[in-house]
């Protein structure tokens, strides 16, 4: 069938056409004009700390080795031979020097140069045939860090990463900078579930209504002092940049008596007041607010909680990074890290992954009843009934678009963005609203070529080339930081 | 992969003096009477985590137990590990193992209401003696096979398990298990279950 048109203009409107969450022509349209486009979280520099240090993640179908060179750089390049194709890495983490396709001993640099290529005169007449100069794995359309995090964009003409955060990175810092240290991740751990991936970013996003419903288990049996119904609509909802999240409204205190009482210690807290702006601080030390889960378009999640893993009162923070990797309109591959600030103390560090694990994760309590609902609802979306039933997500709207609640003021919220106290879908509506702008509009062609190998050059990156400019066509922005534009033009020397 | 649990579950850092043991000798003979009676202590937990008798289960649990599922990873031969550095599914005390099961006791753990339709398939069993006094260690392989709803795939989680079964005066409790699952990336909603 064909897709309607105004299934984009009642997502605009709050009403949700049922089967945008299981429909295999909306899921090629994701594909094609969103995930082309946007930038996607694929791991953190942590992960990779020493040089040769590589993981490999995927953006949808296309595998990329993220790796740390010999010099520090991350890149981030396809992984496939420039060959025959094959996978050059094969593991899923691991520390290497070169990549070896195992097909026919092409071997790369761990920059992506390649450097190694059997019988290259007897076969290809040496460079008159293959020139290896400036042949290397593609390398990812556009990469760039923020705070460590490593996201990369399949457009090449993506706007940079600072742009595309925008005021969210002022909510980023919560999670990924509590010192200067910044965070080390964990994980990820990784598992598939039968849910479309937009729930779950949804979920994170915004939705404070449904903990004291899904999440009653873990009131009653004491894991988590705070998602009763009374306290979770005392929190805000807020929605800054190209990202929005929950809070909890915190007791009356200090900067310093809120962060204890989430389970912070006092050197922790030190390097908090040390590391983040006066604005920061004020929305925990001033407003009261309490980040808690969040999401950035399109699919990458975040999560602050702070339950009791031992007997007792004592409660401790954890943090908890996730991408929602879509596999089909049906199916998600979950990947959900651990975070924690790199210099906490040690004895934090364990209690804070303990409460990770009691938590989220593929063992957390609060997840397990999340992702059952998740399934009911993506198996409920297929059907033809699904295709005539908008589902009501205006909570926090009335009939004529006005809020139910007015935003907080200057002098209750010191934060960028909007936010409103108590129950609504504000952010699912923001996160919607940016899915249906990317995914109603056709991707324009990428206007530069991405990069190439052995036989040189399109004619307008050999012209490039010859200015001295970007050899193979890979992103050579200034700016983009962490950047993969710095190919050596004087080639491969091995 | 080989592995010994007690290295395993000595590079968490959420072992708490859990017992090191490690296996001493080959394995006992299967006519040997402790092979007998462990092989029918594993049987009876798989009726009973079938049943999801979850406080019975718990009730042959020792207090200083360590239970613990690392993250299997894909990595080259010879890399010398195959599992997540710091990072498992499980990594659980009893305080822990206890709030899961409570959980599971509420009326409000949705993803088990309607139940799951269990079957932990347990075989493969060799024990062994241990450098530890009234410890022993047992090897199994699991199979579960879940099924949730009506027509929805059932997932199915293989594994290897090593058990270190501690002998007290109310017959042998669980001391240590690590447990190896068998997939880099599972294929099950949660592990709203146990291994």
């Amino acid at each position: 069938m064909t897709t309607s048109p105004t299934i984009y203009d009642e997502v605009r409107n709050g009403m949700l056409p049922a089967h945008i969450y299981n429909d295999a022509e909306i899921f090629e349209r994701e594909r094609r004009n969103l995930f082309s486009r946007a930038w996607l979280f694929v791991g953190h520099e942590s992960e990779i700390p020493q040089p040769g240090d590589y993981v490999v993640r995927k953006v949808l179908d296309d595998s990329f080795i993220v790796v740390r060179d010999e010099k520090g750089e991350i890149r981030a390049h396809f992984n496939m031979c420039l060959h025959r194709g094959m996978q050059v890495c094969r593991a899923e983490m691991g520390n290497a020097s070169h990549f070896r396709c195992p097909y026919h001993g092409w071997s790369y640099r761990n920059d992506g140069r390649i450097v190694g290529l059997p019988f290259h005169q007897e076969a290809y007449g040496g460079e008159e045939g293959f020139s290896r100069k400036g042949a290397r794995l593609l390398p990812a359309p556009n990469l760039d860090t923020y705070n460590g995090l490593i996201f990369i964009s399949m457009d090449p003409d993506a706007p940079s990463l600072p742009d595309y955060l925008g005021d969210f990175a002022f909510f980023l810092d919560f999670y990924t900078k509590q010192s200067a240290a910044g965070i080390e991740l964990r994980g990820p751990q990784r598992w598939r579930v039968n849910a479309n991936w937009k729930i779950g970013a949804e979920n994170f996003a915004g939705d404070m209504y449904h903990t004291p419903q899904t999440h009653t288990s873990v009131v009653e049996i004491g894991l988590f002092r705070e998602p009763k119904a009374e306290k979770r609509k005392d929190g805000n909802t807020y929605w800054a940049g190209n990202g929005g999240g929950t809070t909890y409204k915190l007791p009356p205190g200090t900067l310093e008596e809120r962060l204890r009482y989430v389970g912070y210690p006092d050197d922790m807290i030190e390097r908090m007041k040390q590391t983040w702006s006066q604005e920061q601080l004020d929305v925990i030390g001033d407003n009261g607010f309490m980040i808690s889960a969040a999401s950035v378009f399109p699919n990458m999640s975040l999560v602050h909680n702070w339950p009791k893993v031992e007997d007792g009162d004592d409660v401790l923070p954890f943090i908890s990074l996730r991408t929602w990797v879509p596999i089909s309109e049906c199916e998600t591959e979950v990947y959900s890290w651990f975070a924690v600030a790199a210099d906490a103390p040690e004895e934090f560090k364990e209690l804070s992954y303990k409460a990770y694990l009691m938590c989220f994760g593929s063992t957390g309590m609060f997840e397990q009843d999340d992702v059952e609902n998740w399934v009911s609802l993506t198996n409920t979306a297929k059907g033809a009934m699904a295709r005539r039933l908008l589902l009501n997500s205006r909570m926090g709207m009335l009939k004529d678009g006005s809020p139910v609640v007015e935003p907080l003021g200057d002098d209750e919220w010191a934060g960028p963005g909007v936010a409103h106290v108590g129950y609504g879908e504000y952010n699912q509506r923001h996160l919607l609203e940016r899915w249906a702008d990317y995914v109603e509009a056709d991707a324009p062609e990428p206007q530069r070529p991405i990069g190439l190998g052995g036989v040189r050059l399109t004619p307008s990156a050999a012209a490039a080339a010859a200015a001295g400019d970007c050899a193979t066509g890979d992103s050579c922005d200034a700016g983009t930081a962490a950047g993969d534009g710095a190919v050596d033009t004087e080639g491969v020397t091995a | 992969m080989t592995f010994v649990g007690a290295e395993l579950s000595a590079e968490s850092v959420l072992n708490r003096g859990a017992t090191q043991a490690r296996k001493v000798g080959p394995s006992l003979s299967f006519g040997d009477a402790r092979h007998l009676e462990l092989s029918r202590w594993l049987v009876e937990e798989a009726y009973t985590l079938d049943d999801q008798r979850y406080e019975d289960w718990l009730a042959t649990i020792a207090d200083d137990v360590h239970y613990l599922m690392p993250v299997r990873v894909t990595t080259a031969l010879g890399a010398g590990y195959t599992t997540s550095p710091g990072m498992a599914h499980w990594d659980e005390n009893k305080y822990s193992l206890s709030r899961r099961v409570a959980r599971f006791l509420t009326e409000h753990a949705w993803t088990e209401d309607p139940p799951s339709r269990l079957r932990h398939y347990v075989t493969n069993v060799r024990t062994f003696e241990t450098d530890v006094e009234g410890e022993l260690i047992v090897d199994s392989a699991v199979l579960l096979f879940r099924s949730r709803s009506d027509t929805n795939p059932a997932s199915i989680l293989s594994a290897q398990r090593e058990d270190v079964l501690r002998c007290t005066e109310d017959g042998y409790v669980l001391a240590r298990r690590v447990i190896m699952i068998d997939e880099s990336v599972l294929r099950t909603q949660n592990l709203a279950i146990f291994l």
